[in-house]
């Protein structure tokens, strides 16, 4: 997913350009402000029904079905990730391929982050690791491999060496 | 001038139109641009460090980082701060040593964040995040802690007073906040007593920053205490929630009083006013509450937040763009089109900064969705888009407004070395979130002080790009220095 959305982040930020660029390329005439009024609300009312209409195909798309559904997954296999200063126990670490795994996650002493890596190097999925409270997320891995665990929320100053493995089979 | 009046003279309000604390505003830039090239090279340093060309321990690198991101949001907002007192005061008669008092506090939390930081060792990262700031792992200690934070708790102190006289001189005026905000123009089509578009922007930051700090105190507070009596506890998601919802509106604060120099100046280089509309009103009370409403999207990893904000975490990430892009941006370039505008320094970088700040959403509003954030969370896709709309969008609007603050009495033109800074400053700027947008892409988390060797080329290609903007900050910091003792306003 990630390139795609680079991809689609710098062509709109490069449209956006391209529309100030091109007031800037055509602000050297001097003509009525009346003339350039003419159609200036009826554009951006163009403008914002437009977007509106975009963010409600974009919401519609993405929240549907919604993202955290975790009984939806069926025949599942649980896991358990805690987090502490700077170590994750995480149990079993061994789960299949082809099931839907439930991670369930927390911490017992700051806010941490558990993000699941792919074996090139891709970030799968997250959630936070938060005291006192179970974040649950749902991932059902397609290839066998180890798949390396980083901690995505900053905790203190071995933040980056707070490192685990889950062995996919 | 009020910063020559006596002290006698600074206790009342100043006449309308006059400029009290001119010489606080054109210090608090002044300090602004000073500090921004030297958090800019600290940036450098962990860009640097991380791609392996600069040894920095992990312990400093993490002290780094958070003087970095605390430094960052208390220049971006001081001097918002200053631009919207300079051009408020052009409508109601505020009281001078307000803003002096503010900017003590501001100077003094600055040295106790500095003395936490570098002296105390503290590193919990500008958020603060609880419960961290008193599990340090052994590395500082709670006094360190304690003066962090109540370092911020000083400048925050200081943006209340700020906030409670700019709204006390706009209720002086106006009568109360609502007509500020042009709501008998919105609601009725009242055209009597329009407020301009500079005290409908300043009504609707008043709001929603006031509420802002008053939570971020009391979360800090709650932090103070909880490090030397434990059990003076409070949920984690609680305080996740308080700290998100402050940090939030604050930065987003720093760009909506930023841009009041958007609205003051442009005019005076198209000979276009600009005006408060039923759109224009209508836009700003949607911000007043949509900068309220859209924190959750910093939690939608916390799967255990009610589904019903995160959702309004995605959706009104999105809708907060529209006024944005619908009316402030849309408004400046019609604006432009055949105005026949001066191009000078000045009205290049408030452009710049706004669409800086435009372009500068587009990747934050995608990584509110919540299927997209689940993969970009934490990663350097966030320090891309914050730095895009904060150092070409927010800072450029601040270079533009000092730009202008010290422009020559004849027409100057856009040339020689303002040229080559704003465009140094623009292609760094740009490049360096691009480069984190990239890392982000690349899945490489953030707040890291070591990388793996597969990310150091994104590292080493940000560095190149950091060099080049802090050159073209210096430049254009250089050149308000330097015009700084006798400006020849027009």
């Amino acid at each position: 997913m990630q390139p795609y959305v680079l991809v689609i982040s710098l062509v709109l930020m490069v449209v956006v350009a391209a529309a100030f660029w091109w007031a800037a390329r055509h602000s050297g005439i001097d003509a009525s402000q009346a003339k350039v009024a003419g159609n200036v609300e009826g554009y951006r009312g163009g403008v914002f029904w437009g977007l509106v209409l975009v963010g409600l195909v974009v919401t519609l798309a993405t929240l549907r079905p919604w993202p955290y559904d975790v009984s939806a997954a069926g025949d599942t296999v649980s896991v358990t990730a805690t987090g502490s200063q700077w170590s994750w126990e995480i149990a079993p670490q061994e789960v299949p391929v082809g099931r839907p795994v439930v991670f369930k996650v927390t911490s017992n002493d700051v806010n941490h982050g558990f993000g699941v890596y792919d074996p090139d190097g891709t970030m799968l999925f997250q959630t936070q690791a938060m005291p006192g409270y179970v974040n649950q997320v749902s991932y059902t891995f397609t290839k066998p491999g180890k798949y390396r665990v980083f901690c995505m929320e900053y905790c203190g100053l071995v933040h980056h060496d707070m490192l685990d493995e889950i062995n996919v089979k | 001038m009020a910063e020559t009046a006596s002290l006698r003279d600074l206790s009342s309000p100043t006449a309308v139109g006059a400029e009290p604390a001119l010489a606080a505003v054109k210090l608090s830039m002044g300090l602004g641009g000073l500090v921004l090239v030297l958090l800019m090279l600290l940036g450098l340093c962990m860009r640097l460090s991380q791609g392996g060309s600069l040894s920095m321990e992990p312990t400093l690198f993490y002290q780094v980082m958070t003087a970095h991101g605390a430094g960052m949001v208390g220049t971006a907002a001081l001097t918002g701060a200053a631009i919207m007192w300079f051009f408020l005061a052009r409508h109601v008669q505020l009281i001078g040593w307000v803003y002096w008092l503010m900017l003590i506090l501001f100077l003094l939390g600055v040295v106790l964040i500095l003395g936490a930081i570098f002296a105390g060792g503290f590193a919990g990262a500008w958020t603060f995040l609880y419960p961290l700031p008193a599990h340090s792992g052994g590395v500082w200690e709670p006094g360190a802690a304690a003066a962090f934070l109540a370092g911020l708790i000083s400048i925050g102190v200081g943006f209340l007073l700020f906030y409670l006289e700019t709204g006390r001189a706009i209720i002086a005026r106006y009568g109360n906040l609502s007509r500020a905000l042009g709501w008998p123009l919105l609601f009725r089509g009242s055209q009597e007593d329009v407020p301009p578009p500079t005290v409908v922007a300043s009504a609707a930051v008043i709001v929603f920053n006031g509420i802002g700090i008053v939570v971020g105190a009391a979360v800090l507070v709650i932090s103070l205490i909880n490090l030397y009596a434990p059990g003076f506890a409070i949920a984690p998601l609680l305080g996740k929630n308080m700290t998100y919802f402050f940090g939030h509106v604050f930065i987003n604060a720093t760009i909506y009083m930023a841009v009041i120099a958007v609205y003051k100046i442009i005019p005076e280089y198209t000979g276009r006013p600009w005006k408060t509309s039923r759109v224009f009103a209508a836009a700003w009370s949607a911000i007043l509450l949509m900068v309220l409403a859209v924190y959750p999207h910093h939690l939608l990893q916390d799967t255990v937040m009610p589904g019903w904000a995160l959702a309004i975490g995605q959706v009104v990430s999105y809708a907060a763009g529209l006024p944005l892009i619908a009316v402030t941006a849309f408004s400046l370039l019609v604006s432009l089109n055949r105005s026949g505008i001066r191009w000078d320094l000045a009205s290049a970088l408030l452009v710049t900064g706004v669409f800086g700040w435009t372009a500068g959403t587009i990747p934050a509003i995608i990584d509110a969705i919540i299927v997209v954030n689940r993969v970009m969370h934490n990663t350097l896709w966030v320090p891309g888009h914050f730095h895009f709309y904060l150092l070409i969008g927010e800072m450029a609007m601040a270079f533009g407004f000092m730009a202008w603050l010290t422009r020559a009495r004849a027409t100057e033109g856009l040339s020689g070395t303002g040229y080559w800074g704003l465009l140094a400053y623009l292609g760094g700027g740009i490049g360096v979130s691009v480069t984190f947008l990239v890392g982000g892409a690349m899945s490489v988390p953030r707040r890291w002080a070591v990388h793996l060797p597969e990310w150091v080329v994104q590292d080493r290609v940000g560095s190149l790009f950091a060099v080049l903007s802090i050159i073209g900050a210096l430049v254009l910091l250089g050149r308000f220095m330097t015009r700084f003792a006798s400006p020849g306003r027009a």
